[in-house]
């Protein structure tokens, strides 16, 4: 088993820039959402949620404060970006330089990007077939804003602005997609295809994805809705790595569950992660699920699978709300954030995920204590 | 490292559903295009597209109940459920745990989105149905094929647009090879929309009513659809229940241009190609044929045979495209390709290109086999898929020895 060692990463939150506000809020006796409220973006940062009055009744919405592209990117190639993408680059930025990762000639085609999906920026999207139907002529569409349609979109735009020319995948996995890109990484590791992957996943909120949460989610009278993006910087552990990892992904088992036996699908996961890791459950003291509202069945698999409930086990959603695609990419920036505490070092978590259909995933991370180790 | 081999080959496509009428029309350089039915194309200047007009998936389906999925998971599932006819693959014959599903899209359940936009342009953002909000995720198109076919391994949807299936067959190859898998169905599937309709228009890259690949005046794309998967396995596990393998895949290559979103680059492809190539443990030389991208535009065209011409020299191997039959099937459009490649191995020619008629003098020395499918042997095949991105991917099949 080919395990991913974590050396930098950019983890763009409601709870504030980098892994620490994150546990922070996750750490209190009641984990509680920031105090995040809507706001008009800088110029030159693409908008999320509109005017107070488009917000679907009922539904709290949390988005991420603070994102301004143009000074962190600069106004070169960010006319066009769409939040998920903007998310994403501002993420990547982030992660590129708390890795202290250098792209130039001698390596870019050895560098590459994985990263989740939902189903792209669907705001873009719907807004783009919608100029068909509203305009004088149907094909009165903006073809500069045509690539922000498709799903690569974010991922394109990361390799074009770092000048990354190795693999470069998109993976549309909803919930799952974080822990798919983990997994489909921790394979073209082990192949050789790349020598460093910016692995990661990303969601914007928007009135689209707000009111599609309001209308369509199990648990929409209660749901609070969010948004995100981590990227983290991956390489194989059996190189090495410089500096030394602060953690690493030991095992991601991903299946599907075609009978709808979810519990059962993710708790094999689980049991078959801690094996491939070589981990004994008596290693594992955090479980951070991507569990949003009022389910519990990703805790209730994973506590059978591991035979007893660990030390801790927290819930990103609970102070983010639902993150659709970044769901996995912010639990593993939970992780990394409470690797702070002295308990943590060479200790074991789990991640899980599920999603509507039947797919379920887990992963084991080894955290490592390391000075410094706050991030983008 | 396991052998990989193609064990079943799928198709729901403009030119004929399930592999013998899709050979059929390869063979015979069939037209899928016709007037786009789909969405009201008023108001469009060019109207004409590659539908799947005879797609009917309750004829199809053993489980889905189809009108739970859009249509994109319909023609996966419906591919898929052909592939494992195809492979002679039935429930038991391998462990649900071994065997899993990799699809490629580029837009996902797109008329799904355009019926919601539908929604929001006549009653808002809260006049939007539920049912079809629940339709949306691109995952579900992995998800269809795993439901469909009872897998409880990897079920992943790749969305890097139009090579999207190319990198599908390249994982589930990973896989299957690593030992993780026995078996994994591989493809994608995409339709048509308006939406995609109109922004290749604006982009200038969309044709009116005929599609010519590597014609000096050639005019672009037509947009199509369809739903494409091949059977693939590790060839101990297919000897084992007694299947004698279509093909044998032999390694593929990715990497990206990082250099624009739209506009493909020659010496990027090519240094694709010398990946996949390696990856494959095969040379230029080894090559028989190679099943373009070959969108039709102008730009594509020149950009893959300067990348072919640099990579093999002044004479490579034949090199058609199939869109000038299918249209531009998106995400489905490398899994196409594969499903060619693999029939020109086992059957023994090469699928046309049609609609050619002018040779163009930017690319002397590439043939693209015009208008009449060819009789000859491959060995070797080379599927070649861009995309908007810069997403290149190319897969690399070869006859069973």
């Amino acid at each position: 088993m080919t395990v991913l060692a974590i050396s930098g990463w950019g983890v763009l939150s409601a709870a504030g820039p980098g892994t620490d506000p994150l546990a922070a809020l996750l750490a209190g006796p009641e984990p509680t959402p920031p105090t995040s409220s809507v706001e008009a973006p800088p110029k030159g940062t693409p908008a999320g949620l509109g005017t107070e009055g488009d917000q679907p009744p009922g539904l709290e919405s949390i988005p991420v404060t603070g994102l301004d592209v143009r000074q962190r990117l600069g106004r070169k190639g960010t006319g066009f970006l769409d939040r998920a993408t903007a998310l994403a680059l501002v993420a990547c930025d982030q992660a590129l330089e708390h890795g202290g990762v250098v792209v130039d000639d001698s390596c870019r085609d050895r560098v590459g990007v994985v990263l989740g999906t939902t189903q792209g920026s669907l705001r873009s999207t719907m807004d783009y077939s919608r100029e068909t139907l509203v305009q004088d002529r149907p094909y009165l569409v903006n073809p500069a804003l045509f690539p922000n349609t498709v799903m690569n979109c974010a991922a394109g735009q990361t390799a074009i602005r770092y000048g990354l020319k190795g693999i470069n995948t998109t993976l549309a996995g909803g919930r799952l997609a974080f822990l798919q890109a983990l997994r489909y990484a921790q394979n073209a590791l082990r192949r050789g295809y790349a020598d460093t992957l910016l692995v990661g996943a990303t969601e914007e909120l928007t009135d689209q994805t707000a009111w599609s949460m309001r209308l369509s989610h199990p648990d929409a009278d209660t749901l609070a809705v969010g948004e995100g993006a981590a990227l983290f910087v991956v390489s194989n552990a059996a190189v090495g790595t410089d500096p030394l990892p602060h953690a690493e992904v030991l095992s991601v088992v991903h299946g599907y569950a075609p009978d709808g036996a979810v519990e059962t699908g993710l708790g094999g996961c689980v049991r078959r992660g801690l094996a491939a890791a070589q981990v004994d459950a008596s290693e594992v003291d955090l479980l951070v699920t991507g569990e949003v509202g009022n389910e519990r069945r990703e805790t209730a698999a994973a506590t059978t699978a591991l035979g007893d409930e660990p030390a801790r086990v927290l819930r990103v959603k609970d102070v983010l709300g639902e993150l659709q695609a970044a769901t996995g990419a912010l639990q593993l920036a939970a992780v990394l954030g409470l690797q702070g505490g002295s308990e943590g070092d060479g200790r074991c978590a789990v991640i899980t995920g599920c999603d509507a259909d039947g797919g379920v995933a887990a992963a084991v991370v080894r955290r490592w204590r390391r000075d410094g180790a706050t991030g983008g | 490292m396991q052998r990989v081999v193609v064990t079943g080959l799928g198709t729901v496509s403009s030119i004929g559903i399930g592999v013998d009428e899709f050979r059929e029309g390869l063979r015979s350089g069939r037209s899928g295009i016709s007037p786009i039915a789909s969405f009201d194309t008023t108001g469009f200047p060019h109207v004409h597209g590659g539908e799947v007009p005879d797609f009917v998936p309750e004829k199809l389906l053993r489980r889905l109940r189809p009108h739970e999925w859009g249509r994109a998971s319909q023609f996966a599932a419906s591919a898929a459920r052909l592939a494992v006819e195809d492979a002679n693959l039935a429930d038991g014959d391998v462990a649900p745990e071994r065997a899993g599903t990799v699809m490629g899209t580029t837009s996902g359940e797109s008329q799904v989105v355009e019926a919601l936009t539908a929604e929001q342009v006549n009653a808002g953002l809260p006049g939007m149905s539920a049912g079809l909000l629940r339709q949306v995720p691109a995952s579900r198109l992995a998800n269809s094929v795993s439901a469909e076919l009872g897998f409880a391994g990897e079920s992943m949807t790749v969305a890097t647009a139009c090579s999207a299936s190319n990198y599908a067959l390249g994982y589930a190859y990973d896989l299957i090879a690593t030992g993780e898998a026995d078996v994994m169905v591989a493809g994608g599937a995409d339709a048509v929309c308006r939406w995609a309709h109109a922004g290749f228009y604006r982009l200038g890259a969309l044709t009116e009513r005929v599609c010519s690949p590597f014609d000096q005046d050639r005019s672009g794309i037509l947009t199509g659809e369809g739903g494409v998967a091949l059977v693939l396995e590790s060839m101990e596990h297919a000897l084992a229940r007694g299947v004698r393998p279509h093909a044998e895949m032999l390694g593929y290559g990715l990497n990206c241009d990082a250099n624009h979103m739209v506009s493909p680059d020659a010496d990027s492809i090519a240094a694709c190609m010398v990946r996949a190539h390696t990856n494959a443990g095969i040379t230029p030389a080894d090559v028989d044929y190679i099943s373009a991208h070959g969108t039709g535009t102008p730009a594509n065209d020149l950009m893959e045979a300067q990348a072919v011409l640099q990579v093999f020299g002044d004479t490579p191997p034949p090199m058609s495209s199939i869109k000038s039959m299918l249209g531009h099937t998106m995400g489905a459009a490398s899994g196409f390709g594969a499903v060619a490649s693999t029939l020109a191995i086992t059957e023994g020619f090469l699928p046309p290109t049609m609609n050619w008629s002018t040779p163009d003098p930017d690319m002397s020395g590439i043939d693209p086999v015009p208008n009449t499918a060819r009789s000859t042997t491959v060995n070797v095949a080379q599927n070649n898929g861009f995309a908007f991105g810069g997403n290149n991917a190319i897969i690399l099949l070869g006859a069973v020895t």
